[in-house]
């Protein structure tokens, strides 16, 4: 449950807006005061989905539209009340955000947003088609209040912003609980998240399902309001395009974002329809769209965060500016100087590769790769460039499906599974392009990987901050990872994976762009880490720190393992020089 | 929004002492004024028929006020107040609440050329118990039982009816032999639904006419070769071509005269202004539309000649259509009302516009200055309108008529 101190300012907001709305006699004025909170959900609704997720839809007029004729036909033709028909609608516009989703969800970025826009759109023309081009609410002169048609349009207003505070109230629940931090995460960065063991397609369909009840149930309202409900009117392009706007004017990703936006944008609209439609038509909209323009220009995120970081700014806040100011603190990690660790030979075997395959077209990425990965090993997989490593990795972690072969994870055959499900059986990842959550804080991006073992909120944290602390980086815990060096980084990620308590380690790349220094740090950690217990396979094109950090090599080349073996071994192989090096090489190697 | 917009405009001010001083004040000493209102699109894809229903209203205010203003009520001038209703429903609506709240003085209005819009604004208008004059002519805006919606024209249902048969009579007098087949190329959209569904439901078997094609559309129509293809294999006596936007009528037409079916090889007949708007001449050649017949609710006709040279000379139209003709006339059932009411009252005169009896209707065709229990027009009809050398005329009904009709022959 959000803390009530966050819900305040909406609370008050509510409560002015109301006492504003109350005096208001003049019934257009009023009519503009009921758009406003209308609006203003909509937009919420949409932030839900495309501002915590980062898809965007431009059609979420397709729920809209459902509330709307939802009202309409339910009182036409089964003369229900209004007060009925609302949460119906919102239980429809629900099944259609699952129903939309989950084919849609296959598609990203563009790809979504042009599908979501198809959906009004042919919403539209089949209400066209069954002959509701235009419906209007039937007038109850005996039963008003039954059937929500009030003599006194404050009481709209009133109503209007009830459902405001409550879809407030819900998003900002969602904001702060794991429902939130996952759709953050899929936003910044959706492969990362369902490596980090979050079930993105779970929770991107709840999203969605929410996010069409809410704006089917103010669609339903809108109705209401509007008295004649016609397909472009509620189906329309513009529509949509509505939500957008009062979301992406006033700020994405914050509950305050469309309210602001739909306070500002909707009396402006009325305004200058009013005051210069009537003597140059058409000025309204050049004022308007131009507005707009101004706006999107010096705040490209939204009224909301630029005010924020004006705020910021001018009043930095004291508990964090010491520290920071002072002296900026970074990670230190001392390196442990341990005896080399032996392998138990003959261990068990907690990771099986057998004959993995994969190509992509023509090109064979991995071909016929097998191998085995002992308790508590570290396995080097190293190859050139283009070699099929990181390929190997997205195959055993299941971002790809392989073509043929199996990946044993204790003895069971995982290959296939989505990311999450793998995670959540015990294999973590590293990326070797980094992929934080920039604008979340070290711990919030490690907590993301925390909730695929946490059942709880504080355990999640508590889960992350142990894992933050076992790679060196608790000084920093409150730095937002846009701000961190590309070493911190890397232990930052190595953090995420670590958090959901994996037994196997995938790490891709991890010493890849760090100093020599740096490295070293790193390669210690990555040795505590072994020697607490968890097993490990580590990419590598350079071979230097390898050899001295891992137990054994995997060389891969064009796809295919040429040798495996220990490291004085494998290194001194001619096949693995000849891969590196060219052919020219194989003679000069020490023998 | 903690500021709030009231206060800020000097009509605000005005209208809210108009509310409480004002009207009393009025019925005292007689009003200089009697305001009505005129509720249009004239921003958006509507405009353009808005302006021309503006320029009705301008011309029958002049005229009115010319002849002496209201004289019931010592001879009171009558002034227009215009509002754009935009280019949605919502838009429309929003208007219709701000015509009300801030022009309590009008007594009556009229608008708003789309059926959607007037829909909209006349919900509003029913719950402030404003009448409203309307030219849209869907059924739907008289069935909802509302007591301040007055239909000046026939609606759709009705002009098939009194459409078709007429049309079928032209045919076989000016032709010799009655259409046999016909087909109906429509946009889906309401008017022309309306119009489609008691064409296909009833009058299609009573005239005896076998329908042989029927396509419909999606407005804008962006390829017609398909539609006018199957035309073209069928080969029907009679063609019903129902756009409501002129790119599709433009659209259509090029390609009825691309295959050769034009200039009357197969009679084509409309049942929307649309395809009579000036906007029509600027890209399709008078040839292309010689010949084609529209049945329609109003349009400028025999007794009007005066109000078309005016039209002509101040507003550079080139010829009246329903927008024009109906809006004029509106302001002059207006005038009517309020002689008989005797009172700028809104109530007053909409008890006038339901016991009104002024005999024969001069602006409108066929029928009374008289509204029945549904605020449905008596005895509305429609003319048929004719392109003749590159103008639209009223052909049909005879006393309306400007020219003879002729019937496009087979050749």
């Amino acid at each position: 449950m959000p803390q009530l101190r966050s819900l305040l300012p909406a609370i008050l907001f509510t409560i002015a807006y109301a006492a504003v709305s109350l005096s208001v006699t003049n019934s257009y004025y009023q009519l503009v005061l009921t758009l406003v909170p209308v609006w203003a959900v909509f937009g919420l609704s949409w932030n839900l989905l495309s501002g915590y997720t980062g898809l965007i839809s431009f059609g979420h007029a397709a729920f809209f539209g459902i509330g709307a004729y939802t009202t309409a036909l339910g009182q036409i033709y089964f003369d229900l009340s209004p007060w009925l028909l609302i949460p119906i609608a919102a239980m429809l516009g629900g099944i259609a955000g699952l129903l939309i989703g989950f084919p849609t969800f296959r598609l990203q970025g563009h790809y979504f947003a042009l599908a979501m826009l198809a959906y009004p759109l042919a919403i539209l023309y089949v209400f066209e088609w069954l002959g509701f081009q235009e419906v209007t609410l039937p007038m109850k002169r005996d039963a008003p209040i039954a059937y929500m048609q009030f003599g006194d349009p404050r009481l709209y207003t009133l109503l209007a912003l009830a459902i405001m505070l409550a879809t407030i109230v819900l998003t900002r629940i969602i904001e702060q609980s794991r429902f939130g931090m996952a759709l953050l995460a899929i936003k910044q960065n959706e492969a990362a998240a369902e490596a980090a063991g979050i079930n993105t397609l779970a929770w991107k369909l709840r999203a969605i399902t929410l996010s069409g009840a809410i704006a089917a149930a103010i669609g339903a309202f809108y109705a209401q309001v509007l008295l004649v409900v016609t397909p472009q009117s509620v189906f329309g392009m513009l529509v949509s395009a509505q939500a957008l706007t009062v979301a992406m004017f006033g700020g994405v990703g914050t509950v305050w974002g469309p309210v602001i936006g739909s306070v500002i944008l909707i009396p402006l609209a009325e305004i200058l329809h009013a005051e210069a439609g009537d003597r140059f038509p058409g000025i309204q909209g050049v004022i308007f769209g131009f507005a707009i323009i101004c706006v999107i220009l010096v705040a490209p995120e939204g009224l909301f965060w630029k005010l924020r970081d004006l705020l910021r700014k001018r009043f930095p806040r004291k508990a964090n500016a010491a520290p920071d100011a002072s002296q900026p603190a970074t990670a230190t990690v001392t390196p442990l100087h341990t005896e080399p660790r032996k392998r138990a030979a003959g261990s068990e075997v907690v990771l099986e590769v057998r004959n993995l395959s994969r190509s992509f077209g023509g090109l064979k990425a991995v071909q016929n790769v097998s191998f085995k990965l002992h308790k508590n090993e570290i396995l080097g997989i190293i190859g050139p460039n283009g070699a099929g490593k990181t390929t190997l990795f997205n195959l055993l972690n299941g971002f790809l499906r392989p073509d043929e072969g199996e990946v044993l994870i204790d003895g069971r055959n995982m290959s296939g599974e989505r990311p999450h499900t793998i995670c959540e059986a015990g294999i973590g990842r590293t990326f070797q392009v980094m992929r934080p959550f920039l604008r979340m804080s070290i711990l919030d991006n490690v907590v993301v990987g925390a909730y695929v073992r946490a059942k709880t909120e504080d355990e999640a944290r508590k889960l992350a901050a142990d894992a933050v602390a076992r790679v060196g980086l608790s000084d920093v815990a409150d730095r937002v990872a846009g701000e961190l060096s590309t070493k911190e980084l890397r232990l930052m990620e190595l953090a995420r994976a670590l958090a959901g308590q994996p037994r196997i380690l995938l790490l891709d790349e991890t010493l890849a762009g760090l100093g020599h220094g740096e490295a070293d740090e790193v390669v210690a950690v990555i040795r505590q880490l072994a020697r607490d217990g968890i097993t490990i396979a580590i990419i590598e094109h350079t071979m230097q720190a390898m050899v001295r950090l891992v137990d054994s090599f995997v060389v891969l080349d064009h796809g295919a393992v040429i040798t495996e073996g220990e490291p004085e071994v494998v290194t001194r192989d001619n096949r693995v020089i000849e891969a590196y090096l060219g052919k020219k090489w194989v003679a000069h190697a020490p023998h | 929004m903690n500021k709030n917009p009231k206060g800020l405009t000097r009509r605000t001010v005005l209208s809210g002492a108009a509310a409480v001083g004002f009207s009393g004040l009025a019925r005292a000493q007689q009003p200089a004024e009697v305001k009505v209102g005129l509720i249009v699109p004239l921003s958006g894809i509507y405009t353009r028929p808005g302006q021309v229903m503006k320029m009705g209203a301008e011309m029958g205010i002049d005229h009115i006020n010319k002849q002496g203003g209201i004289k019931a009520l010592g001879g009171a001038r009558m002034k227009l107040v215009v509002i754009d209703c935009g280019d949605t429903t919502e838009k429309a609506k929003n208007a219709a609440q701000r015509m009300v709240a801030q022009e309590t003085d009008l007594v009556a209005a009229t608008g708003a050329y789309l059926s959607s819009f007037t829909l909209a604004v006349t919900e509003v208008t029913e719950r402030a118990e404003l009448p409203v004059l309307t030219l849209s002519y869907s059924d739907l805006l008289t069935e909802r039982g509302f007591k301040y919606i007055f239909q000046t024209a026939a609606p759709a249902s009705r002009q098939s009816e009194l459409g078709l048969p007429t049309l079928m009579k032209l045919a076989e007098s000016a032709s010799g032999k009655r259409p046999k087949t016909v087909a109906m190329l429509m946009d889906n959209t309401a008017t022309s639904i309306a119009t489609a569904k008691a064409l296909k439901e009833k009058l299609f078997a009573q005239e005896g006419l076998q329908f042989v094609v029927e396509e419909i559309w999606t407005p804008p129509l962006s390829d017609a070769t398909p539609l006018i293809q199957k035309v073209r294999s069928a080969r029907p006596d009679l063609l019903l071509f129902m756009p409501n936007a002129v790119s599709d009528a433009k659209l259509g037409l090029e390609k009825i005269n691309e295959f050769g079916l034009g200039q009357g090889k197969i009679p084509t007949v409309s049942f929307s202004i649309t395809i009579a708007e000036p906007d029509m001449l600027q890209s399709v050649s008078t040839e292309a539309v010689q010949g084609i017949m529209t049945i329609v609710a109003n349009w400028g006709s025999k007794g009007q000649e005066e109000l078309i040279a005016e039209l002509k000379a101040k507003y550079k139209e080139p010829w009246a259509t329903q927008n024009v003709v109906s809006t004029y006339g509106d302001m002059w059932l207006m005038k009517e009302a309020l002689e008989k009411a005797g009172k700028v009252d809104r109530q007053a005169v909409a008890q006038a516009f339901r016991t009104m009896d002024a005999g024969p209707s001069r602006y409108y065709p066929g029928g009374q200055l008289k509204f029945d229990e549904k605020g449905r027009r008596v005895g509305a009809g429609v003319v048929i309108v004719q392109w003749q050398n590159g103008v639209p005329v009223t052909v049909y009904p005879p006393e309306l008529a400007q020219a003879s009709p002729f019937w496009p022959k087979k050749s």
